[in-house]
């Protein structure tokens, strides 16, 4: 692990953007870390977070959310916990998107552009809070 | 956004029932926490010895307390541990002399509905400090620490003092150690997290900085920091209209605590309640409602 680093902010939109310069001021300058790995980092943070403060802390005043940033010479590991209702991923049903749009259901599509941002997602219900686990590879890895 | 989300209808507890402990389910799965409850149905001596990781030693030593046998130099008993069989609290009290009647050290933890752990109280009061009885009112009728009635003379006083709401002494400035403990003893049980409703904005003020982060209630501390800025609405409410509303109490914790304490949060339809936090074992949030906030 080259660093680790760690912010907490209230559930709420405006955090939003904190977070993304959080991410942006400790990952830019990680080498291998382009434009668009930091764009597809900040963007599943985005969703993931909007899906905490929609529904994890919904009929609450809410909570926190703790963003864990861990990064690796390969890897960057972004874990996000908060303590409001866990959530049921494999509820979630993936939205077609080659539907024709006027068939297409609204909403629907965080999970699915986290999927696409990052390349492994897991999902913990723990006591010490829910936490998602987001991880970006920086190069790919030799097969053999 | 997910419009599919789905949330959990039912938490699942964080620990599962287990039975009475025994030396076949120590033997197994390390991990597997075990419940206040649990050790309430130890054998007492056995129980004894596993509370007594929750004071710390150095705590007990400075007011003269053998820290295994809790008693002190004439053999008094100090350390009182409630803990009944079947029970899901345990109370642990401590005082500095016979003669002295409140707590220098009072510390209860239960179960919660997930078999998870609460901090339902801790006290740590400096005996040798002066006593303002906010805590029952003139005619000596209890005011749970002024949130049921008050003691406005006493709360003066305290305020003047340097106290914050909810302390009838002042602290014993041994808060840091005394969690690092409880964390050291929840580890040991196998616990990754507590949890504990604050009873006024400076006591999560203080938890903050101890590492808790919030369950309830982060955005009402944001916005109560926002609001006693000068500009906000909280701050043009600090009109004299009270002794626990002065206009120069917006600049510390406690100065903002009293004022919330006397109600000025109505002003804003809100109220100081339902705020609940959470302290991940080993980990500190962060958090930082009131930056660079002076006590």
């Amino acid at each position: 692990m080259i660093s680790t680093h760690r912010m907490t902010r209230a559930a709420y939109l405006e955090s939003l953007e904190v977070f993304r310069g959080f991410i942006k001021e400790r990952c830019a300058a990680v080498p291998g870390v382009t434009d668009e790995i930091l764009y597809d980092m900040q963007l599943a943070v985005d969703e993931a977070c909007t899906n905490i403060i929609s529904h994890g802390y919904a009929g609450m005043d809410p909570g926190s959310i703790i963003l864990d940033l861990n990064i690796d010479s390969d890897k960057i590991t972004i874990s996000l916990t908060d303590f409001g209702h866990a959530f049921e991923p494999s509820s979630t049903p993936i939205p077609d998107v080659d539907a024709p749009i006027e068939e297409r259901e609204l909403g629907g599509f965080g999970l699915f552009f986290i999927q696409q941002s990052m390349d492994e997602i897991d999902y913990q219900v723990t006591e010490d809070g829910n936490k998602m686990i987001l991880t970006k590879f920086l190069r790919k890895l030799d097969g053999g | 956004m997910l419009k599919y989300f789905r949330i959990k209808q039912e938490p699942e507890k964080v620990v599962p029932d287990l039975g009475a402990i025994s030396i076949s389910l120590l033997e197994r799965d390390a991990t597997l926490p075990f419940t206040i409850r649990q050790l309430n149905n130890l054998p007492e001596n056995v129980k004894q010895r596993m509370y007594r990781g929750l004071i710390p030693p150095a705590l007990l030593t400075r007011f003269g307390i053998d820290p295994i046998q809790w008693t002190n130099a004439s053999k008094e008993q100090m350390v009182s541990l409630k803990a009944e069989e079947n029970s899901e609290k345990v109370l642990l009290t401590a005082q500095s002399s016979p003669n002295v009647s409140d707590e220098f050290f009072a510390l209860e933890l239960a179960d919660n509905s997930l078999n998870g752990i609460e901090l339902n109280l801790i006290v740590l009061n400096d005996p040798a400090t002066p006593r303002y009885s906010i805590d029952q009112t003139e005619d000596g009728a209890p005011t749970m620490f002024g949130t049921l009635k008050r003691n406005l003379r006493a709360e003066e006083a305290a305020m003047q003092a340097g106290l914050a709401p909810g302390q009838v002494r002042a602290g014993l400035g041994s808060s840091r150690v005394v969690l690092e403990q409880l964390e050291a003893f929840l580890s040991m049980l196998g616990h990754r997290a507590y949890f504990l409703e604050p009873l006024t904005y400076a006591s999560a003020w203080v938890f903050e900085r101890r590492g808790f982060a919030y369950v309830r209630g982060h955005k009402l501390m944001d916005d109560i920091h926002r609001e006693f800025q000068p500009g906000g609405k909280l701050y043009q409410y600090l009109d004299d209209r009270s002794p626990f509303r002065k206009r120069n109490q917006a600049s510390t914790v406690r100065g903002c605590a009293w004022a919330i304490h006397d109600g000025i949060l109505e002003t804003l339809d809100l109220r100081w309640d339902n705020i609940r936090m959470v302290k991940q074992i080993g980990r500190h949030a962060g958090v930082e409602t009131f930056s660079q906030g002076t006590y």
